[in-house]
């Protein structure tokens, strides 16, 4: 009924299938069982989003473990963290959940942490700090394109009016227009005025033209001439204080007759000058900004994307399409 | 309602075939013999079938999706794509089609013939109840030869695609990227929800063939009859049950 | 298991007491849908004996033998063997009761010596030595060693209705039926297997009933017969009383003329 070859045949296919089986979990879920090395520590969230058994963590991008477990511990979630003997992970590191595609795939990522700080031991739970993932970005961005949306709508009612009230620049043109003859007028004023001056009336015209005018002028030069010679009275006192100065007294004259004072003072010229020079050849942040072609090159495409933005903002409808359906993919 | 009938005959005496055949699992270890020769039957010799069939599968799904997923850049992907709809899906499903095809047939022919040539009412005077020799080997067999049919089509299966996936033009991916992608996505418990599913196809078209051989009933025409319905019955069992296992493991 | 009721025997095989046991059919029915099959069928087997139940063919002689070995269920009326309800599964356990199947229904996938020792493997009643030597010994006693390792489909007629009984002995049974034994037999062979189910009640005082339409069969080695026509006990007597019954059915059934000028199946036509 049974022969040895058929048992011997069913065996080795188990046997196989045992193995295959055995190998797909090694493989799968990232070799427990020969692997099992290293030390844990544990990290809570508030979410771990996309995060899984078997996903990388890794220290300024290298791998140095794997998420081993998670699961809900109170009001927080915990991923416990296998990491690799060798590396040390210093008390004052931050763990984050990082994306490292836009379809799923996360790891957490540890940095590097201080180096006077200790290491972390075995079960020791190490700090974490939430990132914003793609879908809070994703809405934030929805949310500034209706903000922006709705600042332009309210920037376009009051220029170009919404219909009931008139905007500003109908406003303008509505005054300018009522005011055609006021204005019409003023400027006539205003030539009558010029031309009364040139015939010498009134007293800015008799200023310029009456003769007698000039006399006047002539007094005041002379009431000038009489201020001078006070004048002359107040540099002989200047006089004296400069002779006081020469003798090394008071503030001004230990400046400058005071050896060190004077060394200062020329060192700092000197610093000056050379402030001075490397401005002229282009150094540092003041002297790129005042030789440096490509600053103002910067500038102008800044102000040229600026000047797009703006009139982009007038198609700032699909922005915020983009948003919304952002916001529902995530 | 005549239909309806049958149907729930049908139903209710499975039931009772799986109730007897449970009865009697104490006397397994004396059926040894037939049972290795089950697992011989439902195993081995349908091992080259599944492989071929898993492999071409395989293929075809890495050369599907690369040609789909080209347009949105997402042929790294590939490897997840062609790994998880195997292992939880297309592997386990396709083991139980082929199950039915090749074994459900097989057993509803001969015990259909036992019934119709009346060694099924001989045994039943020896006091040697059907569901105990009959049943119960086949059972236990397909218990124990499916999950590791099933692991070999995933594997055969992931194999062909990466084969596909490297040796195509417009989709060139290196097996490692390939297998990694596949593992990115996939966890044993993937594939252990397929093995799974396969043990519940296997054993429900396993005890549907027994029933339908054994409740054969007239000449030797109704073998061909019982055979053509044994394997529809699998046929549509297994798409009914794929989705409420789905359902319940997922 | 001891009843008073029944001759004890000893056993070929196990040297031990074996009673013989009696059936009882009580108002017996059975309709498959419209078709009523048996109509309040009623007679006794007494312990040891061998009952042949005749009948034209279509007559429920079959159907009635199913219900004996409880493979059919009355729709009316009971079958009880030794005072055991035959419908119930345990009477089977408590009574070893052999059919030998029209067709043989030998098991095609195992050879005859499977055949015979599956029933001793499956109820353990033997180590695979003891096994061995009752086979041989059923195979013996129907001169059948050579074909033991051979699978039926490589068996003539005679040689599977012989397999068939060989099996039906190891069972080492209190109650044998044959269903139909003698049928696609030549007359020879049919007076062979005659005399085997004469010989084996004789030396082993089982309890035999044999549904056939052979009425050599039933002349010869028939302690009582029963006639079943339409699904009703049309004579029930010794094969005396049968070779004097004068009711005109029995006589037609026993000796028909083939009367060519008046066919039968001319006269079912009108």
């Amino acid at each position: 009924m049974q022969n040895s070859q058929q048992t011997a045949r069913v065996g080795l296919f188990f046997i196989l299938g045992v193995a295959l089986i055995w190998v797909t979990f090694e493989t799968l879920s990232g070799g427990k069982v020969f692997k099992d090395q290293g030390y844990h520590i544990v990290a809570g969230f508030t979410s771990l989003k996309e995060l899984k058994t078997g996903d990388e963590v890794r220290m300024a991008g290298v791998k140095i473990g794997e998420v081993e477990k998670t699961r809900l511990a109170g009001r927080r979630a915990e991923a416990l963290l296998r990491i690799s003997p060798d590396v040390k992970i210093k008390a004052d590191a931050t763990a984050t959940i990082v994306m490292a595609g836009l379809i799923g795939t996360n790891y957490i990522g540890i940095d590097l942490g201080s180096e006077a700080a200790a290491d972390l031991r075995d079960g020791a739970e190490i700090k974490t700090a939430v990132t914003p993932d793609l879908n809070s970005v994703m809405s934030q961005i929805g949310e500034l394109g209706k903000k922006i949306e709705g600042a332009l709508g309210n920037l376009g009612g009051a220029l170009s009016g919404d219909g009931k009230s008139p905007g500003i620049i109908q406003k303008v043109d509505q005054l300018v227009t009522e005011n055609r003859e006021n204005l019409a007028q003023t400027t006539g004023n205003l030539r009558s005025i010029t031309d009364k001056m040139n015939r010498g009336e009134g007293t800015l015209g008799k200023l310029i033209n009456d003769p007698v005018l000039y006399t006047d002028l002539q007094s005041a030069l002379s009431e000038i001439r009489g201020g001078a010679n006070e004048a002359k009275t107040f540099i002989a006192n200047a006089q004296a204080i400069l002779d006081e100065v020469k003798r090394g007294q008071g503030a001004i004259g230990a400046l400058v007759y005071d050896q060190k004072a004077a060394d200062d003072l020329k060192a700092s010229i000197a610093n000056f000058r050379t402030v001075s020079d490397n401005l002229a050849k282009g150094k540092g942040t003041l002297g790129q900004l005042l030789n440096d072609d490509t600053l103002i090159r910067d500038t102008r495409a800044i102000m040229r994307k600026a000047d797009r933005a703006l009139d982009g903002l007038d198609d700032a409808g699909p922005l915020t399409a983009v948003g919304v359906v952002a916001n529902g993919l995530f | 309602m005549r239909t309806l009938t049958r149907v729930l005959e049908g139903i209710g005496s499975t039931l009772q075939l799986l109730v007897q055949s449970l009865s009697h699992v104490p006397t397994l270890p004396r059926q040894w013999g037939r049972f290795i020769e089950q697992c011989y039957l439902i195993g081995y010799t349908t091992l080259p079938i599944v492989a071929i069939l898993s492999f071409f599968i395989g293929s075809v799904l890495a050369l599907q999706s690369g040609y789909s997923m080209e347009n949105f850049g997402a042929k790294q992907f590939i490897g997840s794509l062609v790994g998880l709809s195997i292992a939880r899906e297309l592997g386990p499903v396709m083991c139980a089609i082929l199950l039915a095809g090749r074994v459900g047939s097989a057993i509803a022919a001969e015990l259909a013939s036992m019934k119709v040539y009346q060694e099924i009412d001989a045994l039943e005077t020896m006091n040697i109840p059907p569901a105990r020799i009959l049943v119960l080997p086949r059972l236990a067999a397909v218990l124990v030869m499916m999950p590791v049919l099933a692991i070999i089509a995933n594997l055969v299966g992931w194999f062909g695609g990466a084969i596909v996936a490297k040796y195509t033009d417009f989709i060139a991916i290196d097996p490692p990227a390939y297998f990694a992608a596949l593992r990115r996505f996939m966890e044993f418990k993937d594939v252990l929800n397929g093995l799974i599913k396969a043990e519940v196809f296997g054993f429900a078209v396993v005890l549907v063939s027994c029933n339908i051989g054994l409740n054969t009933r007239g000449g030797p025409r109704e073998i061909g009859a019982s055979v053509t319905r044994a394997v529809v019955t699998s046929l549509i069992l297994i798409l009914v049950l794929d989705y409420f296992v789905t359902k319940a493991l997922l | 298991m001891a009843d008073s009721r029944c001759s004890a025997t000893r056993n070929p095989f196990t040297h031990t007491e074996t009673p013989a046991v009696s059936v009882a059919i009580e108002d017996l029915s059975k309709s498959f849908g419209k078709l009523e099959v048996l109509k309040h069928v009623s007679f006794q087997v007494e312990p040891g004996e061998i009952f042949v139940l005749m009948g034209p063919s279509g007559s429920g002689k079959s159907v009635l033998l199913k219900h004996i070995v409880g493979l059919e269920l009355p729709s009316g009326g009971r079958v009880t063997v030794d005072g055991r309800d035959a419908a119930a599964a345990e009477t089977r356990e408590q009574i070893r009761l052999a059919l030998v199947f029209q067709a043989g229904a030998l098991f095609n996938s195992m050879t005859v010596y499977n055949n015979l020792a599956l029933y001793l493997r499956e109820h353990r009643v033997a180590d695979e030595a003891g096994i061995r030597e009752k086979v041989m010994r059923a195979l013996q006693i129907l001169s059948l060693e050579a074909a033991a390792e051979k699978y039926p489909s490589e068996l003539s007629g005679g040689m599977k209705k012989r397999v068939a009984i060989a099996r039906a002995l190891v069972m080492e049974p209190q109650l044998m039926l044959y269903d139909e034994p003698t049928s696609e037999l030549d007359p020879v062979m049919a007076a062979t297997i005659s005399e085997i189910i004469a010989t084996l009640k004789d030396q082993y005082h089982v309890t035999t009933i044999v549904v056939s339409h052979d009425r050599d069969l039933a002349l010869n080695i028939a302690d009582r017969v029963g006639i079943l026509m339409g699904g009703q006990l049309v004579f029930l007597g010794t094969r005396d009383e049968l070779r004097a019954s004068a009711d005109p059915r029995v006589v037609d059934f026993l000796n028909p003329k083939i009367d060519l000028a008046n066919p039968r199946f001319k006269q079912l036509e009108t």
